[in-house]
């Protein structure tokens, strides 16, 4: 299978000399393209921080971050902008939307970056918003959605630019039991359905229990990478 | 355009917040334009009270006449001078003048003074002197009439129709010359200086008076467009200045004036220099407000690949859009209560500047500039104090952001 993302031998410190905290110690995994993988591990075992490493919003200390061979840790800030805007879409713990504009902005926000001719755009926001079951309500603010249908709306946003690879940084932590299953099962149908890529970073059994893959952390340090 | 529809809704995410930015930055630029307008009229209350009242737009006198009034100083051919200024079509009108010091005395006390000798006609049109009578009878042109101010009349302790001799030195012999006059009417101009010590007699008789036959020792000029008189190029200067007489604009012959309306213009740029201050100041901290309270969001937009550029274009359209509103504001609070001073006046009650006694309202001036220059002023000036959080929102790095670390404690750099 093609890998979507690679890391060799990353590294991410924290601190001064002093007081150097070792977030993540040397971590190489593969992401390949369709995965439904989870990043498991106590608390400060460098989850969110491996993510953010492979989504390009934080730098490594030391070690690679390949997107077809291209080290993405050596690029600028416009191009990192760009490599994030066409290539991963993010879906975080809870605040993920912008208040001011509405879902349909949400989803539309992202694909007007890329410069999406605006009927096409129409277009796919329906086609994002039927796919997680929020027809007729794009028009609310997020304000007016319960956090469930917060969440999906920023999964049809991480999907609309039709990115490579989807981070979900503990994506269920802030929903109740129900909706938090509902969400994944949105999320497992578009991994089945559409071949999109998901990466996890969690502590949800749920999650767990339907990820193909589980990469287990520890003190930075990659202990377990199992497939089911 | 999504940006500035995004920038439009932020500014009601706080609107207290807004409605302050807006009405500081309004306020100042209303109060700006009141204040120009007020030292404009300031100006021209001053230019009204020196210029048109007595001395006129223009002069035309021997060149070294202004130093000390010397009276052997004189235009001796005014003739000629005369059919220059009517080849003006500019000029509106002009007035041949005797001026000359001495001694007024009545029956009671005496003062030293100067004395106007004024061609009662052409003066109408030139100066104020009619309007500034508040007793007796203008000036017709009969022998031994006399007109002076009302701090003079006091001082002399005369009334209309009591008898004032005038004692002055003769030109080119410096003989004394007396003749006996009788108050035809009293003057009141405002400014204490001219009510105290000008009397006003006939041309004629004070060319008699000092035995100077035709000769003037001024011609004053009213200009049809009081602009040109500022115009040191006019021809009228240029081609009436030969030999020892000199054609000059008031700017040059009330130089105290000329001062006075440099340091107006000085201080309308120091008060809009500290307006201009504390509007970026506002500007910058309600921007700097606005981003810390947004950083998470900040960090969300990056993270879906919003670039630095993005950020720094939405900062400074949310800058523009207030500072556009602020100014249509401004402009309007600005121009209503401009206008209503320029109609009912600014009560300032009586004061001296550089010994011009202003006293009762100014009309405050409205002008194009302060609706067109004051404002680009303004947007220009917030456009620049908006860009420094514009730079620091665009330098947020969307992992600390994320974090909630965004209190400079992190050593990560991303963006």
């Amino acid at each position: 299978m093609e890998n979507v993302i690679e890391t060799r031998d990353l590294c991410r410190y924290f601190g001064d000399e002093d007081v150097r905290v070792k977030a993540l110690d040397h971590v190489s995994v593969e992401i390949t393209r369709g995965e439904f993988t989870a990043i498991i591990g106590p608390s400060g075992s460098g989850k969110t921080t491996l993510l953010h490493l492979v989504g390009g919003l934080d730098n490594p200390t030391a070690g690679q971050v390949l997107l077809s061979s291209t080290n993405i840790a050596d690029m600028s800030s416009a191009a990192l902008s760009d490599f994030r805007r066409d290539h991963i879409g993010f879906v975080f713990q809870a605040y993920n939307l912008i208040p001011v504009l509405s879902a349909s902005e949400n989803i539309d926000y992202i694909m007007l970056l890329q410069g999406v001719a605006a009927t096409e755009r129409q277009h796919r926001v329906k086609e994002m918003l039927a796919l997680v079951g929020l027809e007729g309500l794009g028009n609310r603010r997020p304000g007016h959605l319960s956090g469930g249908q917060q969440q999906r709306v920023a999964v049809a946003r991480a999907m609309a630019s039709n990115p490579d690879l989807i981070l979900a940084d503990e994506p269920t932590a802030n929903l109740d039991s129900a909706t938090g299953i509902a969400l994944l099962d949105i999320m497992r149908d578009l991994n089945r359905n559409h071949g999109m890529t998901f990466v996890f970073s969690t502590h949800d059994q749920k999650i767990m229990d339907r990820a193909q893959r589980l990469i287990h952390l520890e003190d930075g340090q990659v202990v377990r990478d199992k497939s089911k | 355009m999504l940006f500035l529809k995004l920038a439009w809704r932020n500014l009601f995410r706080n609107i207290r917040r807004t409605l302050l930015t807006v009405m500081l930055i309004s306020c100042s630029l209303a109060a700006l334009i009141i204040s120009d307008g007020t030292i404009a009229g300031l100006v021209e209350k001053m230019e009204n009270t020196i210029i048109r009242t007595l001395t006129g737009e223009g002069q035309i006198h021997h060149k070294d006449f202004m130093d000390d009034f010397d009276s052997d100083l004189m235009i001796n051919n005014p003739d000629r001078v005369i059919d220059g200024i009517k080849t003006k079509t500019d000029v509106m009108d002009y007035a041949p003048r005797i001026m000359i010091g001495g001694m007024i005395a009545s029956s009671y006390n005496m003062t030293g003074g100067l004395i106007y000798g004024v061609d009662p006609e052409r003066e109408l049109n030139v100066s104020r002197i009619k309007d500034a009578l508040i007793a007796g009878e203008y000036l017709s042109g009969a022998d031994r009439q006399i007109l002076m101010g009302k701090r003079m009349a006091e001082l002399l302790e005369v009334t209309l129709h009591d008898r004032i001799v005038l004692t002055v030195a003769q030109v080119g012999t410096g003989e004394t010359s007396q003749e006996l006059f009788r108050l035809s009417g009293i003057l009141e101009f405002g400014p204490r200086e001219m009510d105290e010590r000008f009397a006003f007699i006939n041309l004629a008789t004070a060319q008699r008076l000092i035995a100077s036959e035709d000769g003037v020792h001024q011609i004053v000029v009213r200009f049809r467009d009081p602009a040109l008189a500022k115009n040191r190029e006019h021809p009228l200067y240029k081609s009436l200045t030969h030999g020892d007489i000199e054609a000059i604009s008031w700017l040059d012959f009330n130089p105290s004036i000329t001062s006075i309306i440099q340091i107006s213009n000085f201080v309308t740029i120091i008060l809009g220099g500290v307006l201009f201050f504390i509007v970026s100041l506002g500007v910058i901290n309600s921007l700097f407000m606005s981003i810390y309270e947004r950083i998470h969001e900040f960090g969300i937009a990056k993270a879906m690949g919003t670039t630095p550029g993005n950020i720094i274009q939405l900062v400074m359209l949310e800058a523009l859009i207030i500072t556009i509103v602020s100014c249509l504001l401004g402009g309007t609070i600005g121009y209503l209560s401009s206008s209503w001073f320029s109609v009912y006046g600014l009560p300032i009650g009586e004061f001296e500047v550089s010994g011009i006694a202003i006293d009762g309202s100014i009309k405050t001036k409205v002008l194009a500039q302060q609706f067109v220059l004051f404002p680009t002023y303004i947007v220009l000036i917030t456009l620049a104090a908006a860009l420094y959080p514009a730079l620091f929102a665009s330098r947020i790095v969307p992992a600390v952001a994320l974090h909630g670390l965004y209190k400079g404690l992190y050593n990560g750099k991303c963006d």
